[in-house]
């Protein structure tokens, strides 16, 4: 934490408040490392383990066809559990344990960090949902393929369903202006000639239409997957078609997925000069493996909480030896995935799944951060009555001057009708709580990973477990009580809606924004260190953003830019501006 | 401020506005009188309208030229760092619209040449009349009902005495609400002598309360610029007794102790700074390595930026509205210039009594949360025709100019809820062909040859501190995060604070918070053990890391 106040870039470094705002409270950090430390060790990882599987397959179950076969095993009894047991023993899934106990390492390690950052991370995941896998069982890495302009220089399921992908790709687009914008305004100029960028992301379509938009800006890309699940293979091979070398399939095994990621930088011929990746495998893939690499190396652009805690370690342990750029906590993108993100999806959510109407129901939000302010705001726009636990007072003063009442769970717990967690923590809502419950009461969690329920004190003798259908299990109690529990405690919005397109655009235009200001910088702007999104790429990012709305923003005249103090083109606000 | 050669330059350069201004402050806080004694009688407050030009000597004149000069410098500079903030400096200058019905003594002698005593016998004072003692206390027993985080704070406190030893030295407005804080900073142990630092914003009645309790106050409405130094002077210089702690607002203190008793400062544990213009001040001297004390910046902490801005603003402006035009909200089109904190809180209440709200933003980052709370971005000029009311909230200058109120249509209302009086271009409408006519206070109606009317609001300045109020709440919020801050302050270990400018540490912004939530009856959830290790959290907080934006 500290470091991300001393470093955060130097476009605005001009500004003569940015260092004048020292933190009183040094020690914090170093508590708090101290007992992240502690909790590393101690963490259950089986549960985690299951908590990440679990979240995958929800990414999965939701592409239709090709799942059927899941799907009902996963309705016959609680399949969720019986399938990861079974997976396990299969050689494909030899990735988990490894990746897994990392993931859950760092998520336990920052979530002190980000609570509400939760669903940037895991706002991809959900998007694996589109094309078919085919039936094919031979590994793609035995097949010779080409491209119609015979090229081969890539590695991927099926060439043939280049032509749906491109659809997809196509669709995107369309509700992907700021990129397409991007690649307008920049395309005379081409910021990113000479670029060789290595990227390791989910591939989906909004990835393809970020990787052909740094195409267009000048840039040679070479592309992997960053999770053996979540790749779209019909977009990898409408991406290969034209012409750039992807190494990505659904369902890699642990071995592919390593494979894929040297073949993307070992190629002998091609040297890359910037870094884009999410997760931070490729980062470290390259650290072992390749480290002279990094000589030619101008920059890594990193999006999610778990790479970049990784790349702060590799800062404090004085190993990074080039400048990283932070796109997670941009301004942009932490209240699009959360604040808005779920303001929109709560209600889709609970619909779809419970057909519920709110007016007048008394619904409690545990936590009121930003993931709980877009539920709360929403829930009552529609006229439900809303009480909101808190921790912290300020957020809890927060709730209180909305209109919201601030209560204990326990206190309201026994006439609730929706109980709706946020926290990021775990144990939220207990046993104890649960029991207290009047009959048709709904459980769902907006928070990340599914800890916030306590279900593994549902999974007792004397509670018999019904599903109704997918995403919706009834839990009932000896007297007949039923608890309406939605996606076994997992992400609501990532389980069951959809998150917009509009939000994951955010993310890729703050990512080639970053590329572009790395890769543009003047010689020693930036130093071997971690650095968030400059302001003024963060104001851009939004300003791109806003022709959707057709919202016209007002320039300041010369007179009243000198009057404040600032350039007529931004940055905008200091530093410590809260939004 | 003290070379008077300069003071005469500025004076030369500032002469036209001169007059002008101090009408302005002057009507200001005769405004405000009369809009919170609105059960005062006709006959007083007329003479409450003329009271303050006719008993204005060429002396008070001086200090306005001052004070203004440098309460718009300040801004201008700080205003890139503060556009939201501006208002949390203004806020407390409303504090001196509460009673001054004991004003009337038309005693003209100055307090300074009285001897008075009180009922102890002691004369360490200075304050217009002692004998209101007993109306003071009367204000000072409303203030703290509604001030119950500093009455719990002295309640929990009070076993401890956490200040005990801390002889403070205050500079502040010296109202209802400032008593509370200094009588709780009195129960925690400290000792305390205070000053206004503002020549008008005293109540009489209030610092004679204090006084009789044995805080030694010098203050009185309507000093001089002379009298203003004199009290900050005697607060300061008294034998046997040097401050270790310094509140202050404005800076006036601070600056007045580096310059004339440096000395001091070797005692001194830490300075509390809570205005914008204060804590520029400070960054200033801490930048050029003069800053030889620790200095807490409560002006920037969560809470009270919330409160000032965001939640106080939303209760305001259509409080201010209603009370001056009588509008009504619904189905009108309104533009908000400028989606800060003070635009959001604006354009909430006013979406929330059916009005039609559009937007317009320089920052394309508030601008996207404008579109996603659902208010149409515009420029002004694209709607100006067509809107209702334009109410201002940039922190900059002439956002509204003559050009855009020319093309007005009849009847729309103009006002600003940004900081000073500059968003509005109210100067360009000073001209010939324009007639301006006063219908009620703060109401002006500029008709144009045509005969279209725009409806002026207090002459442009701030509408929440002319025509409405300032709650109670709010000033609950300020006077408790000072308390904590000179708390925390006094009883850091060695080393913690060195000698820079701080912002409140987290846990205490919490601690404030948590003092107010006992008001809402809520009822705050707390962390199991279990829990707290999983989130890597202390149990009793702080909460959230640094940059967390809320």
């Amino acid at each position: 934490m500290e470091e991300e106040r001393d470093q955060t870039g130097t476009s605005w470094r001009n500004l003569p408040q940015s260092d004048e705002y020292p933190k009183p409270r040094l020690e914090d950090g170093a508590v708090l490392n101290g007992e992240a430390k502690n909790k590393t060790t101690k963490h259950e990882p089986v549960k985690c383990n299951l908590n990440l599987l679990q979240m995958l397959k929800a990414a999965e179950s939701r592409s239709p066809p090709q799942c059927q076969g899941r799907y009902r095993a996963e309705e016959s009894g609680y399949g969720t559990r019986e399938l990861v047991t079974e997976a396990l023993k299969t050689g494909t899934q030899i990735q988990f344990p490894e990746q897994k106990p990392n993931f859950n390492k760092h998520f336990a390690n920052t979530s002190r960090h980000s609570p509400a950052d939760s669903i940037s991370q895991l706002s991809l995941d959900s998007y694996s949902s589109v094309c078919s896998d085919s039936k094919d069982k031979s590994s793609p890495r035995d097949k010779h393929q080409k491209t119609s302009k015979g090229f081969s220089d890539f590695c991927i399921k099926n060439m043939k369903q280049a032509e749906f992908g491109r659809r997809e790709i196509e669709t995107a687009q369309q509700e992907m202006p700021a990129l397409m914008v991007l690649r307008k305004s920049a395309c005379g100029e081409k910021p990113l000639a000479g670029a060789k960028v290595v990227g390791c992301t989910h591939i989906t379509a909004p990835t393809a239409v970020l990787i052909e938009t740094l195409s267009v800006l000048g840039a040679q890309c070479r592309w992997a997957a960053c999770n053996i699940f979540s790749t779209q293979n019909a977009v990898a091979a409408a991406l290969a078609e034209r012409g750039t070398s992807v190494f990505a399939w659904r369902g890699e095994s642990e071995e592919d997925f390593w494979w894929c990621i040297d073949r993307c930088v070992g190629a002998e011929t091609w040297q890359p000069n910037m870094i884009l990746d999410d997760g931070g495998d490729l980062t470290h893939w390259i650290y072992k493996k390749h480290p002279g690499l990094f000589k030619k190396i101008v920059g890594i652009v990193e999006e999610s909480v778990t790479g970049i805690y990784r790349l702060y370690q590799l800062s404090k342990a004085g190993k990074l030896c080039v400048p990283a750029m932070n796109v997670n906590d941009s301004v942009t993108k932490q209240k699009f995935e959360n604040l808005y993100c779920c303001k929109e999806s709560i209600l889709e959510g609970l619909k779809r799944t419970t057909d519920i109407m709110f007016g007048g129901k008394q619904v409690v939000v545990c936590g009121f951060g930003e993931v709980g302010k877009g539920c709360c705001a929403a829930l009552k726009a529609l006229g439900a009555v809303v009480y909101v636990t808190e921790v912290d007072p300020i957020c809890a003063v927060q709730a209180c001057m909305d209109g919201f009442r601030v209560i204990k769970l326990s206190e309201v717990v026994g006439q609730a009708d929706m109980v709706i967690t946020c926290t990021g923590n775990k144990n939220v809502v207990e046993r104890e709580h649960l029991d207290r419950m009047k009959s048709g009461c709904i459980v769902c969690n907006m928070g990340h990973c599914s800890t916030e329920i306590d279900l593994l004190s549902l999974r007792t003798a004397e509670l018999r477990w019904e599903h109704v259908r997918p995403k919706v299990d009834h839990v009932i109690w000896p007297d007949g009580k039923r608890i309406i529990l939605l996606a076994e405690g997992r992400l609501l919005n990532l389980s069951c809606s959809t998150v917009p397109l509009f939000i994951l655009s955010i993310t890729p235009t703050t990512q080639a924004l970053a590329l572009i200001e790395l890769y543009r910088a003047p010689e020693g702007r930036y130093k071997q260190d971690v650095y968030l999104l400059p302001k003024k790429t963060d104001e851009y990012v939004a300003s791109l953003h806003l022709q959707t709305f057709d919202a016209h923003l007002t320039e300041l005249t010369d007179e009243q830019a000198q009057y404040l103090g600032i350039s007529k083109h931004g940055p905008f606000k200091p530093n410590n501006y809260r939004y | 401020m003290s070379d008077p050669s300069m003071e005469v330059k500025l004076e030369v350069k500032q002469a036209s506005k001169e007059v002008k201004e101090s009408e302005n402050v002057a009507e200001k806080y005769s405004a405000m009188t009369v809009s919170k004694n609105s059960e005062m009688n006709m006959g007083e407050l007329s003479s409450a309208f003329s009271a303050v030009p006719t008993h204005k000597p060429v002396k008070k004149q001086i200090q306005f030229v001052e004070d203004k000069q440098e309460f718009s410098r300040f801004p201008t500079k700080a205003g890139r760092r503060s556009l939201s903030r501006s208002i949390s400096q203004s806020s407390t200058d409303s504090y001196g619209s509460a009673a001054s019905y004991t004003d009337s003594s038309d005693d003209e002698s100055s307090p300074r040449d009285k001897t008075q005593v009180n009922s102890k016998g002691s004369s360490d004072f200075c304050v217009k009349n002692i004998k209101q003692a007993e109306f003071g206390r009367r204000e000072i027993e409303i203030a703290e009902q509604d001030m119950s985080a500093l009455i719990s704070l002295r309640k929990r406190a009070q076993s401890e005495k956490p200040l005990a030893g801390a002889k403070i030295v205050g500079c502040t407005h010296i109202t209802a609400q400032t008593a509370v804080l200094i009588e709780t900073l009195v129960a925690l142990g400290a000792e305390c002598r205070w000053t206004a630092c503002n020549i008008y914003s005293t109540q009489n009645e209030v610092a004679a309360a204090l006084s009789e309790t044995g805080v030694a106050v010098f203050a009185w409405k309507g000093e001089s610029e002379d009298d203003f130094w004199w009290c900050i002077d005697r607060c300061v210089n008294n034998e046997g007794w040097q401050p270790n702690m310094i509140l202050d607002d404005g800076g006036d203190l601070t600056h007045w102790m580096y310059k004339k008793y440096p000395n001091v400062f070797k005692k001194i544990r830490g300075i509390v700074e809570e205005s914008v213009t204060g804590v520029h001040r400070l960054y200033q001297l801490s930048k050029a390595g003069k800053l030889c004390v620790p200095a807490m910046n409560v002006n920037d902490s969560v809470t009270k930026q919330k409160f000032d801005n965001l939640y106080c603003c939303r209760e305001s402006i259509l409080d201010g509205l209603k009370r001056t035009t009588d509008v009504m909200f619904g189905g009108k089109q309104i533009v908000v210039c400028g989606y800060g904190e003070v635009g959001k809180g604006c354009c909430a209440a006013l979406k929330a009594l059916g009005a039609v709200v559009s937007i317009t933003e320089i920052d394309p980052i508030c601008a996207l949360q404008a579109c996603m709370d659902g208010f149409r971005v515009v420029k002004l000029n694209e709607v100006i025709r067509q809107v209702d009311v334009i109410i201002t909230c940039t922190g900059n200058k002439n956002v509204v100019t003559r050009d855009q109120l020319d093309r007005m249509k009849n009847g729309s209302i103009v006002c600003n809820m940004g900081h000073s009086n500059t968003e509005i271009d109210v100067a360009s409408l000073r001209t010939p062909e324009l007639t301006w006519e006063r219908v009620r206070s703060q109401v002006d109606h500029i008709i144009w040859p045509d005969g279209k009317r725009v409806i002026l609001l207090a002459e442009g300045r701030l509408l929440n501190l002319s025509c409405s109020t300032v709650p109670t709440f709010v000033l609950s919020i300020t006077a408790t995060t000072q308390a904590l801050a000179l708390i925390e302050l006094y009883n850091a270990p060695e080393g913690r604070y060195k000698q820079d400018v701080y912002l409140l540490p987290k846990k205490m912004d919490e601690y404030v918070a948590s003092l107010h939530l006992t008001t809402f009856d809520a009822h705050l959830t707390e962390l199991s053990d279990d829990q707290a290790k999983y989130l890597g959290l202390n149990k009793n907080g702080p909460f959230k890391p640094n940059y967390y934006r809320y």
